[in-house]
């Protein structure tokens, strides 16, 4: 059996573009307008953007650094190995986290617009299994499927543009572009938009395929903008079509947007939109069981053995388990379901306020030294 | 890389294996035993119940008849109409939700229209009308004179959603909504009137929160049409003047003053005379000039009067007040806004230019 973290060839600065981008636009791009709601949270995501942007160009210096081409010998020089395997534990958790807040998010919007009758287990399961085929074709292999999440999910944005043109819109409603107050709720806002910034942080740990000796700052800055592009359009189209208070009565805002657009020969576009986005889904969970199975070979100081099917397996079963579980304790009550957000957006936010920092300065001070 | 290829029939199976022995899927839409619903027809019932009505089957060649039910709830009523009807009606199709005006008058049709808007399966697109009269006296009438007669109310009612062309506000429960949670905005419906024979258009009724405060008709409606809804009009008439102006394209200006203790109301039309039976001669440009601002005049009268009344309705389905909204300065609440609105002075202004079908002598 081929490994499963074998790599044949360099991805060029386009993949990292990509990467960049659909790590960026998931589960968060079709809740955000409901936390954001008031139009002044614009400037938040144009602010956030920037800053994200600083940090995308930290992730750049570690991909283009001496130990990042070593990969798994490269963090064992940085940090030593009781340390790696330290971080890596602490990492198991919050990918297992990820997982379960992206797949448990998708699902419950396919619940509630595909199919309101089914038992949600078994979608969780479907979506886990397409996801374990994925996988299970390598981490090469799956880091390129992000060309076919591209494709499907950035021409969604297209279905959106008759929503900037009146009737439907009014700009006035848009009005006033500046808090006129500002609450707690509006920090949680700004946090929110971070958290879902920092998708592109587990690019990081990619390094055996990604690190390159190229310019790719400039592919990875251009990622980032498309991301900030994408938020800004989904976002001030939502505001024109609901108006902020209305807005923050609807669960799925973009989803019944996507419904909102009616052709003579094609009646529930939202089916298709939700469809299609399954494919971004399925690229952000199977890099992430993909991380999840390295992390347990990490921890458990298996990094010299080969791979093995037994291993991917129950990886990915300890991770249906656990999203069951989620979902039956937490998951479906509102304070359990608040509290999963909740924690799931502090910790995204800092990873990701960490993560290229600590990199950034451990290679300094090795050179230094 | 060749044992992986087993992943993909594990998938196969375990989807094969999922419908096969427990069946997940509960829905059954097979198309010949369902029957989709077109419209919901709510009225008042007895002891704070609602009546609701709808015609089945839609768009089969079978016996259609209308079912009507008494219940407390909406989708209750769907539920008991699958007891008493051999076809399981499903609401996914539904394209029109009719509100009788007693029920509209009264307030507290949010709800039910809410219970529609949240519903994933049916499209934001239905449509709201708020029916006077008796409509299922109507639809029963029509069962033998003409078929799919409710399918036809729809087509009418998109054929003139489509561009806009000013005949008829229509309204969808997207709209509706969005004006009732919005500040500064008022909704409105289309009211129709309905008897044994006939179902016709009245006007426009103007909401306060969910509540139909007031019904403009005829004139009043084509200036609304005009000033807000639709900006154009296939036809204007004004018997008063004699006269007919047709393909009217309307720009509107609207000025609050700083205050907010007046506003200033510039509308502009340009369209055509089509039909003229007065006594000046409309080929001396004089006499044309005359006319027109004989129209301005009439015009700047009734649109006046008109906003009086939504003033003394304290309804405000012109948005006017989303004009006091500022990019660089708080909102006014609704609250507010109301108390401004009451005592606004208003001050219409039209300008109109229109050009005869007939030559009009330019020559000196």
């Amino acid at each position: 059996m081929k490994s499963l973290y074998n790599r044949t060839s360099t991805f060029n600065g386009i993949y990292f573009l990509l990467l960049i981008n659909r790590t960026q636009m998931h589960y968060y791009v079709l809740i955000m307008p409901v936390y954001l709601v008031h139009s002044y949270m614009i400037w938040g995501i144009v602010v956030m953007g920037l800053l994200s942007q600083l940090n995308v160009m930290l992730l750049s210096k570690w991909f283009t650094s001496s130990y990042a081409a070593k990969g798994y010998q490269g963090f064992l020089q940085l940090f030593g190995k009781r340390m790696v395997q330290v971080f890596a534990i602490f990492g198991l958790l919050i990918i297992l986290l990820k997982i379960s807040i992206l797949s448990l998010g998708y699902v419950e919007m396919l619940h509630s617009f595909i199919y309101p009758s089914m038992d949600k287990k078994w979608l969780i399961l479907v979506i886990l299994l397409i996801s374990l085929f994925v996988a299970s074709h390598g981490m090469e292999k799956t880091l390129r499927f992000v060309v076919i999440a591209f494709l499907c999910g950035a021409w969604i944005l297209i279905v959106f543009i008759p929503f900037f043109f009146p009737p439907i819109a009014n700009y006035r409603d848009l009005y006033p572009l500046i808090p006129t107050e500002w609450s707690g709720q509006s920090w949680q806002g700004l946090l929110f938009i971070w958290s879902a910034y920092s998708g592109s942080v587990y690019l990081a740990f990619m390094v055996p395929w990604l690190s390159s000796n190229k310019k790719i700052t400039k592919y990875l800055v251009i990622g980032n903008m498309l991301t900030i592009i994408e938020y800004l359009l989904l976002f001030i189209a939502t505001i024109l079509f609901y108006g902020s208070s209305f807005l923050s009565k609807i669960n799925f805002p973009v989803v019944y947007m996507g419904s909102y657009i009616e052709t003579n020969a094609l009646d529930r576009i939202d089916y298709i939109l939700i469809s299609f986005h399954m494919f971004n889904y399925v690229f952000d969970i199977s890099i992430l069981l993909l991380c999840f199975y390295g992390a347990i070979r990490v921890i458990m100081s298996k990094m010299n053995e080969r791979t093995t099917r037994i291993g991917l397996l129950s990886s990915w079963f300890v991770i249906l388990i656990s999203i069951i579980l989620m979902n039956q304790w937490l998951w479906q009550s509102v304070p359990g379901q608040k509290m999963l957000l909740n924690i799931q957006i502090w910790l995204g936010a800092f990873i990701y306020l960490l993560v290229p920092t600590i990199l950034f300065i451990a290679v300094k001070r090795k050179e230094s030294i | 890389m060749v044992l992986y290829k087993h992943y993909g029939i594990l998938v196969i199976v375990s989807l094969m294996w999922m419908s096969g022995c427990s069946s997940p899927f509960v829905e059954n839409n097979m198309i010949e035993e369902i029957a989709p619903v077109v419209f919901w027809s709510v009225d008042k019932g007895a002891e704070g119940k609602l009546k609701i009505s709808t015609l089945v089957p839609p768009l089969i060649q079978e016996e259609k008849r209308l079912l009507s039910n008494e219940v407390d709830l909406l989708k209750q009523g769907g539920k008991e109409f699958n007891l008493i009807y051999y076809r399981e009606l499903k609401q996914g199709q539904l394209r029109m939700l009719l509100i009788n005006e007693e029920l509209a008058k009264e307030g507290g049709i949010e709800k039910l229209i809410n219970t529609i808007l949240v519903d994933p399966d049916i499209s934001m697109r239905v449509y709201l009308l708020v029916v006077r009269g008796d409509f299922d006296e109507y639809i029963k009438n029509q069962l033998t004179k003409q078929e799919n007669q409710d399918y036809f109310l729809y087509r009418m009612l998109e054929h003139y959603e489509e561009h806009n062309q000013g005949e008829m506000s229509i309204v969808n429960i997207h709209q509706f909504m969005k004006r009732l949670y919005s500040p500064l905005k008022d909704p409105i419906l289309p009211v129709f009137h309905s008897d044994k024979n006939n179902f016709n258009y009245v006007g426009t009724a103007f909401f306060q929160k969910d509540k139909e405060v007031m019904v403009i008709q005829d004139v009043d409606d084509e200036i609304f049409q005009l000033l807000d809804n639709d900006h154009f009009l296939k036809i204007l008439a004004i018997p008063k003047l004699s006269i007919s102006l047709g393909r009217i394209r309307s720009n509107v200006r609207m000025k609050l003053s700083r205050d907010y203790s007046s506003l200033s109301l510039h509308v502009r039309l340009t369209g055509r005379i089509e039909e003229y039976h007065g006594e000046n001669n409309i080929q001396k440009e004089e006499q044309l000039e005359q006319l027109i601002h004989e129209i301005e005049v009439h015009l700047e009268e009734q649109t006046s009067d008109l906003l009086k009344r939504m003033q003394q309705w304290k309804v405000d389905p012109l948005e006017v007040g989303t004009y006091s909204l500022k990019p660089f300065s708080k909102e006014i609440t609704d609250e507010q806004w109301m108390e401004y609105w009451e005592n606004m002075k208003i001050n219409v202004d039209y300008d109109i230019k229109l050009y005869p079908l007939i030559n009009v002598e330019r020559l000196l």
